[in-house]
């Protein structure tokens, strides 16, 4: 084996004595193709600049975006505690919450109480008048009027009363219906503002803190509206106390006539004797 | 794109051994010098542009780097100063001008007081007693009356009618004034009862408003709009008791203008009869 080799080296030397020039060429393309050498990391000056700079990168992110980030995050903690713990304290919050489920059991007893029965008349003619005051339905008012002169009479005939004395009772038949037509309709509105009241509330019990101040509008607004009710009725109540005011006062005045009348036939009866 | 490199790479490996089989064997075989020497440069030649020895940007890496360096101290740290700065002034304004704690306790406090300062003393105002009938008819009735109980209607219709009397017998009034006297009595009862009913409901409304003001002695910012909300609820049903107070106040009103429109009418006819009666006896003298 050793002796082969050593033949194959000396016809190798042989050939490159005989060509030089294919023998330099070969060795110069052999040295073209040679493979680079590798940089290594920790001995070429560029990787250790690029370590360097990236070092230096590292710390100022550190300093400069974590030391900010790191100061918002202790503020925006500071806030996160602050809502929780004293502008929205989940268990204040919940407290109100079931204040608000408690009290819807208080307005169920308040609406019962107004939905008592209180009907007291005891012969035909008023229990039906009455029963149709009370009513609280609206489609009812138009079978007051019937139910009114069943009870208390129609005007007089023009033969059984004077001009005066008719429209007297006429219209204060008619302030008298009208009131009794409107306290069915205050009735019947309370009764729904009791069944808004009652929604409402249902809805503050599921709201959140940031819902809840709609709701609040809403009832505000219906509150708005159940003031502008109340008034309504204060008006009728006035206008009927007016109606009777100036009915005293037509009293008065008719009566003044009447014996101003009565003098006078007195006087034309002494004078024909 | 890790996998397309690794396949560039060894494309370009296998490109370069098959080149150098190529070039090694044309210095072998190649008789002519010149071709000889031609091609040994060419293949230099491409080997020496295909494949450059690597390029030092010594000066490029520093200016990256030092570009990196310029965004994170200007651009970022500026914005993130502001922030930091922004959510400060916020967390202040909160804390000193929106819900300022001190001004939340004073809040609580004030309710607190209010709360000891008047609420025994107005109930004590409501619960004066207020009755004054001196014989036992009327104070059976004015003790009814005023009970806030709604379980003794029987009761109080008892007691109206020993007070004021029942409807007269067919025999002793006429139908008609037995209905009037009969509507006049149903509807003061039935306004009896009503504030019977009302006087109960005011006081739970009462017991509500308390439990309210309770709950905003220990509330919170957020939680108040829901005790807001209850007593708007609140407010909406007692208006709508109220309306129906009034509604009962107009139905007795206009009942009593009605009843003396009924004696009006009555005495028309009455009038009407006499006149009538005295024509007949006129004539008949």
């Amino acid at each position: 084996m050793k002796t082969r080799m050593l033949s194959i080296l000396g016809r190798s030397a042989a050939w490159a004595r005989n060509h030089k020039l294919r023998t330099a060429a070969l060795v110069l393309v052999l040295v073209a193709f040679m493979p680079h050498a590798g940089n290594g990391q920790f001995l070429d000056p560029c990787c250790a600049i690029l370590a360097a700079g990236l070092t230096t990168i590292s710390n100022t992110l550190g300093n400069v975006v974590g030391g900010n980030l790191n100061s918002i995050l202790s503020i925006e903690q500071s806030i996160s505690n602050f809502e929780q713990q004293v502008v929205w304290p989940v268990n204040l919050i919940n407290q109100a919450r079931a204040l608000v489920g408690n009290l819807q059991g208080t307005f169920n007893q308040i609406q019962g109480l107004s939905q008592i029965s209180v009907n007291s008349a005891t012969l035909p003619e008023s229990r039906q008048l009455e029963q149709n005051l009370l009513s609280h339905d609206p489609n009812q008012i138009a079978q007051t009027t019937a139910a009114y002169d069943a009870l208390y009479g129609t005007v007089p005939a023009e033969t059984d009363a004077s001009a005066q004395v008719r429209d007297l009772i006429d219209m204060t038949d008619a302030a008298a219906q009208t009131a009794m037509k409107r306290a069915i309709e205050i009735d019947a509105l309370a009764d729904l503002e009791l069944e808004a009241a009652g929604r409402i509330n249902q809805s503050v019990q599921n709201a959140a803190p940031g819902s809840a101040p709609i709701v609040e509008a809403q009832a505000g607004a219906w509150l708005i509206r159940a003031n502008a009710y109340t008034q309504a009725a204060t008006a009728d109540l006035m206008r009927l106390r007016a109606v009777d005011l100036a009915d005293s006062s037509a009293e008065l005045k008719m009566g003044a006539s009447n014996t101003a009348n009565l003098r006078q036939g007195l006087i034309n009866l002494l004078e024909h004797n | 794109m890790r996998g397309r490199r690794w396949a560039l790479d060894f494309a370009l490996g296998l490109g370069s051994v098959a080149l150098l089989a190529h070039v090694s064997w044309w210095v072998l075989r190649r008789q002519n010098r010149r071709h000889l020497v031609a091609v040994v440069l060419v293949a230099v030649l491409v080997v020496s542009l295909a494949a450059p020895p690597l390029a030092r940007a010594q000066g490029s890496v520093m200016a990256a780097i030092q570009a990196v360096l310029n965004v994170i101290n200007g651009v970022i740290q500026t914005a993130l100063h502001e922030i930091n700065d922004v959510r400060a002034a916020l967390n202040n304004f909160y804390q000193s001008v929106t819900w300022p704690v001190e001004l939340i306790r004073q809040a609580r406090i004030e309710v607190q007081q209010m709360m000891s300062q008047y609420r025994n003393l107005m109930a004590s105002i409501l619960r004066m007693n207020l009755e004054s009938a001196t014989l036992p008819i009327p104070q059976a009735l004015e003790t009814l009356i005023r009970d806030h109980r709604v379980d003794n209607f029987s009761g109080l219709a008892q007691a109206f009618g020993n007070a004021y009397r029942t409807i007269p017998l067919p025999t002793d009034a006429s139908p008609e004034d037995r209905a009037v006297a009969d509507i006049d009595d149903a509807l003061t009862l039935d306004n009896l009862k009503l504030l019977k009913a009302t006087d109960d409901a005011t006081d739970l409304e009462l017991q509500a408003a308390d439990s309210i003001e309770n709950a905003a002695a220990q509330a919170a910012p957020g939680s108040t709009p829901f005790l807001t909300a209850a007593a708007a609820a609140s407010s909406i049903r007692s208006q709508a008791l109220a309306q129906k107070m009034l509604a009962a106040e107009l139905r007795q009103e206009a009942a009593r203008m009605a009843h003396g429109n009924e004696l009006r009418k009555h005495g028309a006819t009455f009038t009407a009869q006499l006149r009538g009666v005295l024509v007949n006896l006129l004539q008949h003298n």
